[in-house]
This record gives structure tokens, C-alpha cells and sequence, in this order.
């Protein structure tokens, strides 16, 4: 009899297929078969209703800063995108100019410019979210702050100048103290609020330095810098300044399947193997000793290896280089479950960020479908 | 051409290397306030405030 169109694989089918190996060498099984053709008799359309209940989202960590989280069952196209888009395509506002009026210390005015640039800033979030718009640069002839309105320009200032410290012991050695402000950091840089920007960024609200001990420049008596910035938003896609993560990226959920029981000396040397917590030592109770066909048998009160947390692993393959472990231990990941770590540089919280980035995959589904609509009209 | 050959653009002779060159060495912020330049047509003085001085250098932080 033929299978019938609908059929749905075993579980232990459906496991081979979810699972990466992790072999000696090699990588096997990379490629995700899920979609429709592929396995004759199986329907594998598309449908939201199947997404929906096989899709879950888990979080292990949510601070400002650093946020870790799972999304299972979802393919990699679409983890991937939000990534890319994390990185590269949701805006921020950074540095973009720097009008130099003065700078005698010994870093040079473009790369002084370009350190400036680099420096993280919060504020507000109303006012940079949703205040704040794009910046269009002045086309060439024109006026060059034509553009420039308090809804897309932020102007920030930098005055300093280093003086000998009357205070200081004529032997003092340390830079610090004999002269003030031998250090430029970045909490020394201004914000000047411009129109409606009081409104939006004053008091704890105010753009600063999301670390303000950031170091700009050294300087020595007499020197100084004199300068102002304008900061507009952009995306990371144009330049990294404007990224909002440190780090947004995802890897895929270990598994290790112990196959044939490791006991004793072994279950130690096991342990070692991987990072801690990973595998852990359980008693084999004399239940087990006494199954015929367990593998247990005759080693009531010795240590077996038993799987505690497969997350902590970093799949170091180091388990597969030992023969006592041949053919004892199965190592893989899971094809789809992503364990996403995203760290924001400030300007939003971690978790916010995967939001705004479903947000952004989304309008651009919605720009495609208009596309494909306006093509078939 | 021999490195030798090459001079260092600011040193005018050996009597002018004791002057202190470029921007950090003696010239002290507060002296550019005001900026004294003898004009061409009069042969009189001519005196800029530092409003009239800012001359900025603009930069892309990239």
C-alpha cells in the first residue's frame, strides 16, 4: 500500500532529522529537510497554525546589557535574518561630525574624530526612539547645516585643556596628579541641548557616554582640545559606530547522547571531557545492577555518567578522541534550536533589540508582499 | 636623491631652531583671543576677535 500523503515520521525519525552529527572529523546531516517535496508522501507546506504550536521562546538571562534566550523550532533562515538584522540594520545615534576648532594634543584631528565616533551614548529613550529622525546630508553646494533641525542633529562639545596641578609635589611622577586633566574621557564631553531636545533629554535623560571612563586622548600642560560634534542616527550596515549590539549571535543547542553505559574510572575521565556541569556522576542503584540487559550489571554503588545540562557544553569533540568511549557516546545539535546571546552597546535593552528586529523582518515581508502583488497585477 | 638632503620644513637655520615650533610649544591658548595682522592697503593695523577667528576643521567620524 502506498503511504498515505499525510503521513507523519517517527519520533525517532523526526530526532535523526532535527539532529546535526557531530562526528570524530567531520559535521554530517547540515541541511534542515523540512519543506514540501522532499520526502515523498510527507506534506511539509508551510502552515502558521504548525509554527505556532511548535514554535517556544525561553529565556536564560535578560539584563540591560546581555541577554540570552532560546527560540526552538524555527528555521535558520529566519534566526539568521534577525541576527543580520541586529546587527547591521537597526538605527542608533553616534557622532558623525566633528568640527575641530583646537587640538594641540598629539593625537591627530582625523583620528581623534574617528575614537569620537566610536563611543557609545544613551539617553532618553523616548527621544531617541521615536523624537529623533533621519538626517539627509546636504546635497553639495548647499548651505551644509540646511539640514540640520533639533529632530535629527544632537550637538555635543568637548573643552579641555591640561594645566600643571599648583598642588602637586614638584617630584611627582604620575601624569594624574601633577597635571589636571592629563586624561580626556568621555565623560568630559557636553551635551547641548538644542529646541525640543529639552524636552526630551534633560536630567537623567541627558545624551552621555553610556561608560564614561572611556579614554579620547592624553594630554600635557598647555595643550587642548576645543571641539563640537553633531550626532545623527544611522544603521550598522553603513557604519559599525551605529551597530547596536556588541555581539548578537546564536549557536545551536549540544546534544549528547550516551549510548552504552560509561562506568567507574571512565564515567570520570568522561566527566573531564567536557566543560563543568555538563555531564554529571549518579550512584547506579541496585535496580539497575540487577536489569538483565542494562549494561549495569554487577556495579551496584559505582559511578555511571549521566547528562546533566547540554547547554553548558561547547562541543570540544574531546569525548571522541578516547577509545574507552568508542561507540559509547553520540554527540550533535539540535537543527532548530537557536541559543541567541545578544549584548546591547546601551542605547536599548538587550531584549527590546530582538523585538525591534521581528519589527524590521516584518515590514520588510510587508514591503515583498506589495512587490510580488504590484508584479502580478 | 639622498635622504640627507632632506630638510625639515620648519627649521629656517640654526640660530631660529631654538623657537619653539608648531602649535604646542609655546604658544599658549589665551594669545589667540585676539589676532593682530598688518592690513595691505592701509599699512595700519588690523585686529580679528577670536569670533571672527574660528576657523573649524571639519571631520567624518568614520
Amino acid at each position: 500500500m502506498a503511504p498515505s500523503r499525510h503521513s507523519a515520521p517517527s519520533a525517532e525519525e523526526q530526532l535523526r532529522r532535527n539532529t546535526v552529527g557531530i562526528n570524530k572529523e567531520t559535521v554530517s546531516n547540515v541541511s534542515s529537510t523540512d519543506f514540501p517535496g522532499h520526502f515523498p508522501g510527507e506534506d511539509h507546506a508551510f502552515s502558521i497554525d504548525h509554527f505556532k504550536s511548535a514554535f517556544s521562546v525561553q529565556f536564560h538571562r535578560n539584563e540591560p546589557n546581555d541577554a540570552s534566550f532560546s527560540l526552538v523550532g524555527i528555521d535558520a533562515s529566519l534566526a539568521n535574518a534577525f541576527r543580520r538584522i541586529l546587527i547591521a540594520e537597526i538605527p542608533t545615534l553616534a557622532i558623525e561630525d566633528v568640527y575641530i576648532e583646537n587640538n594641540t594634543s598629539v593625537i591627530q584631528d582625523e583620528v581623534l574624530a574617528h575614537r569620537l565616533g566610536l563611543i557609545p551614548f544613551n539617553g532618553g529613550r523616548e527621544g531617541i526612539h521615536n523624537f529623533l529622525k533621519w538626517y539627509k546630508k546636504p546635497e553639495a553646494g548647499e548651505d551644509p547645516y540646511a539640514n540640520s533641525f533639533d529632530w535629527n542633529t544632537v550637538r555635543l562639545e568637548l573643552n579641555v585643556t591640561c594645566t600643571v596641578n599648583p598642588d602637586a609635589s614638584p617630584t611627582e611622577t604620575d601624569p594624574l596628579k601633577a597635571y589636571n586633566h592629563a586624561h580626556v574621557y568621555a565623560k568630559d564631553i557636553v551635551f547641548v541641548p538644542t529646541g525640543r531636545q529639552v524636552e526630551y533629554f534633560s536630567g537623567e535623560n541627558a545624551i552621555a557616554p553610556v561608560n564614561p571612563d572611556i579614554l579620547i586622548a592624553k594630554l600635557r600642560p598647555k595643550q587642548s582640545i576645543n571641539l563640537a560634534m553633531h550626532m545623527h542616527k544611522g544603521i550598522g550596515a553603513d557604519h559599525s559606530k551605529f551597530s547596536p549590539v556588541a555581539t548578537a549571535s546564536y549557536r545551536l543547542l549540544p546534544l549528547i547522547n550516551i549510548t552504552r553505559p560509561i562506568i567507574g574510572a571512565d564515567a570520570e575521565k568522561f566527566q573531564r571531557c567536557f566543560p563543568e556541569g555538563v555531564i554529571g556522576l549518579e550512584k547506579i542503584s541496585r535496580e539497575e545492577a540487577s536489569t538483565p540487559g542494562s549494561g549495569y550489571e554487577g556495579h551496584a554503588g559505582e559511578l555511571k555518567a549521566v547528562v546533566k545540562d547540554t547547554m553548558k557544553d561547547t562541543v570540544s569533540r574531546e569525548a571522541l578522541r578516547h577509545p574507552e568511549f568508542e561507540g559509547k557516546v553520540k554527540l550533535g545539535r539540535r537543527r532548530d534550536h537557536f541559543i541567541f546571546s545578544i549584548e546591547s552597546t546601551g542605547q536599548w535593552d538587550s531584549d527590546e533589540l530582538f523585538l525591534e528586529a521581528v519589527k524590521h523582518l516584518k515590514l520588510k515581508c510587508k514591503k515583498l508582499e506589495q512587490q510580488v502583488i504590484n508584479m502580478v497585477q | 636623491m639622498p635622504r640627507e638632503e632632506y630638510q625639515v620644513p620648519t627649521a629656517t637655520g640654526a640660530s631660529a631652531s631654538a623657537i619653539s615650533r608648531g602649535a604646542t610649544g609655546g604658544e599658549r591658548h589665551d594669545s589667540r583671543a585676539v589676532m593682530t595682522y598688518i592690513c595691505g592697503d592701509c599699512g595700519g593695523n588690523v585686529t580679528l576677535s577670536k569670533d571672527a577667528l574660528v576657523a573649524m576643521v571639519q571631520f567624518e567620524a568614520r
